[in-house]
């Protein structure tokens, strides 16, 4: 009998490809031989927006490249714009800015969590678990900045308010609940022997290939690389807490998952004690300034997905010469194919879930 | 043989953990509400549609100016007797507006608000695209049928 080699299309609409990704499988059976994604499917083109806007302007923009942590991509951006006028923002934005970051990075590493054991045939029930502790981050968002998922909350120069009577001690609820939470889904997740079973051994990324890949955050520090750009070149008062860069040991889809679950109590930790650290002052920003770029910058953040890049170059006018944004999901999806060859079909929905990529900002 | 049924047994364990796990739910209040009769209070920063006080405005053009989507037009007319500037089409694009506040913060005589209506569902385009906000009753056409509130 002859045997042929089988090419189906996975996607783009498709309930594993965490968006409008299409994936071209070639099959041998039901073994993956090769695999080649394509992307471009929510192209934008937000780069060349920023190009035609004012830095204050763009700001709303970058909410919508990864949308799962909009707040760390506002960071990022207004991070890189301060470093290129040569500002900083008040003591008190600044903590405000890393206690919705890590808020914005709990929200993120549960959904992924659960998207994740949905991938892998948990259906529906863990998925909704993450949803409803997400939601208690997505209130608190929306009482500081009155939006749910594109939030605009900080600004060039500061965030755009102060945090509203109440809402500390909401934050401190949600710690306190999010630990109660972490157990349920240690013994929902992480000691089930199916989910186990699943994931362990699966789609194993190396430390030397993770690095030549330019696989970033999580997955990087999943494969036993401890790297993490808050903690190696501090940006924000993130020097001035205490936290531990997690790690996994082989770099599978189990050791990535295990690095999120953790990373969820150290992001907790982070904003427990800005929570308690925050200095008093006024860290609104004022908004309505005309800024004149010159020279050029780049700035890098630890996003929830890895390492998010602004490169901003300014001409001496009010708008961007250029603006290259290095999304860290793009490289976490380049190792894709690398990591599936030789796999079953659903081990590759498995590894495709455990790197956690978000397409609005693969496409940009 | 003696590994076969230990994998058993602790499988067995670990899915009576995450059963136990699902029966605490059953005894949790609900954290869904039934939308359409039910609905959430708005909070107090929320950023609905762009809405404006008429009254307040002097055509400073400066929301138009920071939109981002240049959702909002404004033509304006000078008083000859006063010298004072008035707006005098004043128009709002809801389709184009990416709710992101700027317009409100920049505004300095705070004319400009976000109201929060957020069911902007509507037939034909020009309920949305075409909004006069000089006019009090911009949003009438939008409005959904009453149904009680509810706090969460």
């Amino acid at each position: 009998m002859d045997f042929e080699e089988l090419i189906i299309n996975m996607g783009p609409q498709h309930p594993s490809t965490h968006g409008v990704l299409f994936l071209q499988l070639k099959l041998d059976g039901e073994v993956v031989v090769d695999c080649q994604p394509h992307i471009g499917y929510l192209h934008r083109s937000i780069e060349k927006i920023a190009e035609n806007r004012t830095l204050v302007q763009f700001v709303p923009f970058t909410d919508r490249l990864d949308y799962i942590a909009s707040m760390n991509n506002n960071v990022g951006f207004c991070l890189a714009a301060e470093k290129l006028l040569g500002i900083s923002a008040p003591p008190r934005a600044q903590y405000l800015r890393v206690i919705v970051a890590e808020l914005n990075r709990v929200a993120s590493h549960l959904l992924a969590i659960g998207t994740f054991a949905q991938d892998l045939g948990a259906y529906a029930t863990p998925l909704f678990y993450a949803l409803r502790d997400r939601e208690k981050v997505v209130q608190i968002f929306d009482q500081l900045c009155g939006q749910r998922l594109t939030y605009d909350y900080v600004r060039v120069g500061g965030v755009s308010g102060d945090l509203p009577p109440g809402v500390d001690q909401l934050i401190r609820d949600f710690i306190a609940y999010e630990r109660r939470m972490l157990a349920e889904y240690h013994d929902l997740l992480t000691g089930n022997v199916i989910f186990c079973a699943r994931s362990r051994n699966i789609g194993v990324l190396s430390k030397e290939a993770a690095v030549n890949y330019g696989v970033t955050g999580t997955n990087l520090r999943a494969s036993g690389v401890a790297w993490d750009v808050r903690k190696d070149e501090p940006y924000l008062v993130y020097d001035k807490f205490d936290f531990k860069v997690i790690t996994g040991q082989k770099g599978d889809s189990w050791d990535r998952y295990d690095v999120r679950m953790r990373e969820i109590e150290e992001s907790l930790k982070i904003i427990e004690q800005a929570l308690g650290g925050l200095p008093e002052g006024d860290p609104v920003a004022k908004v309505n300034k005309v800024f004149r770029l010159t020279g050029e910058t780049y700035m890098r953040t630890e996003n929830p997905r890895g390492e998010l890049g602004f490169y901003l170059v300014g001409d001496g006018g009010p708008l961007p010469y250029r603006l290259k944004i290095r999304a860290p999901s793009f490289s976490n999806l380049s190792v894709l194919p690398y990591l599936v060859r030789g796999l079953n079909i659903s081990d590759t929905v498995c590894v495709l879930g455990s790197l956690d990529i978000v397409m609005g900002e693969i496409d940009r | 043989m003696f590994t076969k049924i230990n994998d058993m047994v602790s499988g067995f364990v670990s899915i009576l953990k995450g059963l136990a796990v699902t029966g605490k739910n059953m005894f949790r209040k609900p954290v869904t509400i039934q939308y359409p009769f039910e609905k959430p209070a708005m909070t107090a920063r929320f950023r609905g549609l762009v809405d404006l006080y008429p009254e307040k405005c002097i055509a400073c053009s400066q929301c138009v100016k920071i939109c981002p989507t240049a959702a909002l037009a404004l033509e304006t007319t000078t008083n000859p007797q006063t010298k004072k500037r008035a707006a005098a089409v004043f128009t709002y694009n809801g389709e184009l507006c990416c709710f992101c506040g700027l317009c409100q913060e920049v505004c300095p005589t705070a004319a400009m608000y976000m109201n929060k209506c957020y069911e902007v569902a509507y037939y034909a385009h020009d309920d949305l695209t075409k909004i006069d906000l000089l006019k009090a009753d911009k949003y009438a056409h939008l409005a959904p049928p009453k149904v009680k509130e509810q706090k969460t």
